[in-house]
């Protein structure tokens, strides 16, 4: 209060005299604090943890509207994927041959197909986070961040009918696999993929926003990273080019997809080695997504 | 709350050159991107300083263009401004007309959604949820999709959720143009309330009668510069002399009194004291 009443004091005194003089005011930041600056990386992790109710409902308030008009609605949460396989299904399993090799290569490409599709849907979905909600960003102030996290537990939720439909999938089509603990083990993996993703999309999410030319090169980023994901053929296919090898070897999505597979298809414990290169990814992205989230903070709400 | 020397500088895309000529080379506008010519940097707010008391209800006029959103957004920590700082004790809350929530969802979520992002918990939501509902006038509508709403329950719905969270500092940017009578009445308790409250509400509108209505100071700002500071009959004054000479084609004169109340201003410095340093008083 003392603050104020001296500024009006110093202005009405300002007035009365008339004659532009200078006005002290005295800022007294135990009572007022900057508007709009953004907090230190651990205060804004904690307004981060504050507002997960708005995340969560976010998440579930999209997942429920946005297949509204259509007549099938959330059907296409699954119809999409199964559609996705079956035409690659056609193409390469059928057509050009690219089964051979493998075991159970519909479970194989099911897998494949199902998983990639989240991770795609995620990354573009975060990355496109902010500009997607100019509206919202401009209405009310709360941790940017949070935009990009609802993105991704939307698909988070969205992904449950659909994992639940890709291992009906492997177990009623021929040959029909043995349910062992080791399913027990796409959960975490899932988990870890769904870090990543989020990781990615925080990061290019300011990108996008400055520069948004980039959304039209997107989509050939994520092509090829499903070229060196082995989707739809056996990774044998590359052995003659040992650099895609490499890329594969180090490829988090890849990691995610070898991991369901093994330990889905093929009844063998997934390698600490996978864990780890997905590990690493996974945190290493969601880390640095988060920083890079954080010291943009303040630049989200003019464009 | 303080406001300290805030600029703001847009930069835009001159489009002048683009559609409204014939035809312009493809080459030519690659080249003017390579320069740099296609941007051009508007002012919206230019070194605006004013301190606002627990208790004013501020009116902010101003013709079309001159800056008024921007500020109201850079009070509400919005926009960060080029330079200056905006001091505040405590987080100020913007109502607009343009703030859109999520169109395909019904109004009661809306409701739930804005207020969550607000920082309210689902309790406190619970407990103010039938108050935020009676506010906005609406009633089985709140159970609609947002799409479905005229434009008027649109915002009467998002003045009903800002108002919600009990704010301090509340920013109204012309919400109050898009209601009908019964609503007006209803925001204007509302502002009423939060001034009773020992806080502070800035209304941008361009209805004078607004102004000198409802609040007890008036800003006029005209082209990111800060014109004048006073009572609103006062302010009003000034503000309809210069509309007046404008419009009559005295351009000249117009200039002139804007520029000699922009002088009869006094310039403020404000000096920082340390974040927990007592003031012996």
């Amino acid at each position: 209060m003392s603050i104020q009443e001296e500024a009006e004091v110093a202005q009405n005194e300002a007035a009365q005299t008339e004659a532009p003089a200078t006005v002290a005011v005295p800022v007294n930041l135990v009572r007022l604090s900057k508007v709009g600056q953004r907090p230190d990386f651990l205060d804004y992790l904690v307004q981060l943890w504050d507002r997960r109710s708005f995340i969560v409902f976010d998440a579930r308030a999209r997942v429920q509207s946005g297949n509204d008009k259509h007549h099938l609605g959330s059907a296409w949460l699954v119809l999409t994927p199964l559609l996705n396989g079956l035409s690659f299904y056609l193409i390469f399993g059928l057509f050009l041959g690219t089964s051979k090799g493998i075991d159970n290569f519909i479970g194989y490409l099911i897998i494949g197909v199902f998983t990639f599709s989240m991770s795609t849907r995620s990354i573009l979905g975060g990355a496109k986070s902010l500009t997607s909600n100019t509206s919202m960003i401009r209405a009310f102030q709360f941790p940017r961040a949070s935009l990009p996290i609802a993105v991704n537990v939307r698909e988070l939720f969205s992904n449950v009918p659909v994992t639940i439909v890709m291992l009906l999938f492997v177990i009623f089509t021929a040959p029909a696999e043995e349910i062992t603990w080791r399913w027990l083990l796409i959960i975490p993996a899932i988990l870890l993929q769904f870090l990543f993703n989020l990781g990615i999309g925080m990061l290019l999410a300011p990108v996008l926003l400055k520069v948004p030319d980039l959304s039209h090169l997107l989509s050939f980023i994520i092509r090829f990273l499903m070229y060196v994901s082995a989707v739809f053929f056996a990774e044998e296919r590359f052995g003659k080019y040992p650099v895609v090898r490499t890329i594969m070897d180090f490829n988090p999505i890849y990691q995610v997809i070898k991991i369901i597979r093994d330990s889905v298809l093929y009844d063998t414990t997934p390698s600490w080695r996978a864990w780890g290169v997905l590990g690493l990814w996974a945190l290493g992205s969601v880390g640095a997504g988060l920083f890079v989230f954080w010291r943009g903070e303040e630049s989200y709400g003019r464009v | 709350m303080v406001v300290d020397d805030i600029s703001v500088v847009y930069r835009t895309k001159n489009k002048t050159e683009g559609r409204t000529n014939a035809r312009t080379s493809v080459l030519k506008n690659l080249r003017g991107l390579r320069r740099g010519e296609s941007t051009v940097r508007t002012t919206a707010l230019s070194k605006i300083s004013f301190v606002a008391n627990q208790g004013d209800s501020i009116g902010i006029i101003g013709r079309n263009g001159s800056g008024k959103s921007t500020l109201m957004k850079v009070l509400a920590g919005l926009i960060i401004p080029d330079t200056g700082t905006v001091y505040a004790s405590s987080n100020p809350i913007l109502l607009g007309v343009n703030a859109a929530l999520i169109s395909s969802i019904s109004g009661a979520q809306n409701i739930r959604l804005g207020c969550l992002a607000m920082g309210m918990s689902h309790a406190e939501i619970d407990a103010k949820f039938d108050d935020i509902v009676e506010m906005s006038g609406l009633e089985h509508e709140i159970f609609h999709p947002m799409n479905s709403y005229s434009s008027g329950m649109g915002a009467r719905l998002r003045f009903a959720i800002a108002a919600a969270v009990d704010p301090e500092i509340l920013l109204i940017d012309e919400a109050l143009n898009t209601g009908d009578a019964q609503f007006k009445d209803r925001s204007k308790a509302r502002m009423e309330k939060v001034t009773a409250q020992a806080g502070t509400v800035f209304v941008v509108s361009h209805s004078l009668g607004t102004i000198t209505g409802m609040c007890n100071r008036a800003i006029w700002i005209d082209k990111g510069d800060f014109i004048m500071d006073g009572t609103p009959d006062e302010v009003a004054k000034e503000y309809r002399n210069f509309i007046w000479r404008m419009n009559e084609g005295n351009a000249d004169y117009g200039r002139q009194i804007r520029a000699e109340l922009m002088a009869s201003l006094p310039e403020m410095r404000t000096t920082l004291l340390p974040n927990g340093w007592k003031r012996s008083r």
